[in-house]
């Protein structure tokens, strides 16, 4: 699993198209936020919450589809399931050097909403705690519905299709939790905070036990 | 591809008439019994109704999700194409009800919230299980290869189980609209007067055999299809 983190981050390093689409992505979202709604309503915690998570969630999608490109295009998916721990290992380091490269993506697109929307941040470490939480239930999702749009025609409509209705629990904890930090509520936070930690550990239980039957 | 079992003939056209006979006579006791024998809602008037359509609708829903689920799952361990023809046409149909369950609580939502859609916590949930749900059908409709369209569907249909609680449960976790289930209460019996309730029950057991007679003529036309499939 190490290894396939490992080969993934020294792949994004060489080639950061992934990374740097994302995190373009979520910069052209949070500049259009402002414009399209208003800086006043943008500045709005549940709004500017809201939009950050559908962002980051979509950037979760461009990226983890640029991995799969990327082995595809070099041939390397045979190679990577025969290494030893196969599926499991592959799965496993997919989610781990992509929650890497999110965490990455939000901590930038968080540091341009914070600074752009010049948002107040009541309990910030609450707020780190919902971001990272948030962040690590996201990619065993996308990345399974990703695995099953693998070499689909229309995969780009596909997988949103399929990853964003799954992922609106998570999605609305990520946002209400985020929206909680941002305003002083630690209890609400915390809670928030909690449930997303249950759907990482779900998602990844679900991803690991069914991503065998999906990759072939 | 090679592990997987080749289908054989199948029994269900035997059993599909009296199903439907079955399916066609409990509709009729049920329609006149909702709008005749039934008493009339004190609060709502007779648009309440709209009940004996609306939540056989939404348990059909749940029905037929739950059985793509299980013949996912049999099709993951087993490989047999029987159960990827169940659930094909589980979802088809699940898809078909749960796009009624929409229109039929728009209907009453109408007369009884004043908008034909609001954004509470069951309508949007209910909403999100449909696009779900036709999101599974595009992915089969996608894969052109037996096997792997089986397989990838299987696994979607595994995942998106999970909103079928999430749309049960959706009107206690939240503040809403909606009214708090009416039957599957926990902790206390149904919220309905007996000749109510005993119509409702009618009502649910004749739209279950309407889901039993569709999916045997669907299950069939599958497994005739993937018969083609074998022998061209």
């Amino acid at each position: 699993m190490a290894l396939v983190a490992v080969r993934e981050l020294r792949a994004e390093r060489r080639q950061p198209d992934g990374v740097v689409a994302a995190v373009t992505f979520i910069a052209v979202l949070v500049l259009l936020e402002s414009l399209v709604v208003g800086p006043q309503i943008a500045r709005d915690a549940d709004v500017a919450a809201a939009l950050f998570w559908l962002a980051l969630t979509f950037a979760t999608i461009l990226a983890t589809m640029r991995s799969f490109d990327r082995e595809l295009e070099d041939d390397a998916l045979e190679g990577l399931v025969a290494l030893p721990g196969g599926r499991d290992a592959l799965f496993g380091g997919k989610v781990l050097s992509l929650t890497i490269v999110l965490l990455l993506v939000a901590v930038v697109g968080g540091v341009l909403s914070l600074v752009l929307l010049d948002l107040r941040v009541a309990l910030a470490p609450h707020l780190l705690v919902v971001v990272l939480l948030g962040v690590l239930a996201l990619p065993p999702i996308v990345i399974v519905d990703v695995v099953l749009a693998l070499r689909l025609r229309a995969r780009a409509a596909l997988v949103p299709i399929l990853a964003l209705p799954v992922l609106v629990p998570q999605l609305v904890a990520a946002t209400r939790g985020t929206s909680a930090a941002l305003s002083g509520d630690a209890v609400g936070a915390l809670a928030w905070a909690g449930l997303l930690f249950a759907f990482a550990v779900v998602y990844t239980v679900i991803g690991l036990t069914i991503v065998p039957a999906a990759i072939e | 591809m090679t592990d997987t079992i080749i289908p054989r003939g199948n029994a269900l056209p035997r059993i599909r008439p009296w199903l439907g006979i079955a399916a066609a006579a409990s509709f009729v006791v049920a329609s006149v019994m909702a709008l005749f024998w039934a008493p009339t809602d004190a609060v709502q008037g007779d648009v309440y109704r709209i009940l004996y359509v609306h939540v056989p609708l939404a348990w059909l829903a749940y029905l037929a999700f739950v059985v793509v689920f299980l013949a996912s799952v049999g099709w993951l361990w087993t490989k047999r194409p029987f159960f990827d023809a169940v659930a094909v046409a589980s979802a088809e149909i699940g898809v078909l009800f749960t796009g009624l369950f929409l229109v039929a609580g728009s209907i009453w939502a109408k007369p009884t919230w004043g908008v034909w859609w609001t954004w509470e916590p069951r309508l949007v949930t209910t909403a999100i299980m449909f696009v779900m749900y036709v999101g599974y059908l595009l992915l089969r409709g996608l894969s052109t290869d037996f096997s792997r369209r089986a397989t990838r569907a299987a696994v979607f249909g595994i995942i998106a189980v999970i909103d079928v609680p999430i749309v049960h449960l959706s009107v206690l976790w939240a503040n809403s609209l909606h009214q708090l289930p009416t039957v599957l209460r926990a902790g206390g019996s149904p919220a309905l007067d007996s000749s109510m309730l005993l119509t409702l029950m009618v009502s649910l057991g004749a739209y279950t055999l309407i889901y039993a007679y569709f999916m045997t003529a669907r299950v069939s036309l599958e497994l005739a299809r993937q018969g083609r499939l074998w022998t061209t």
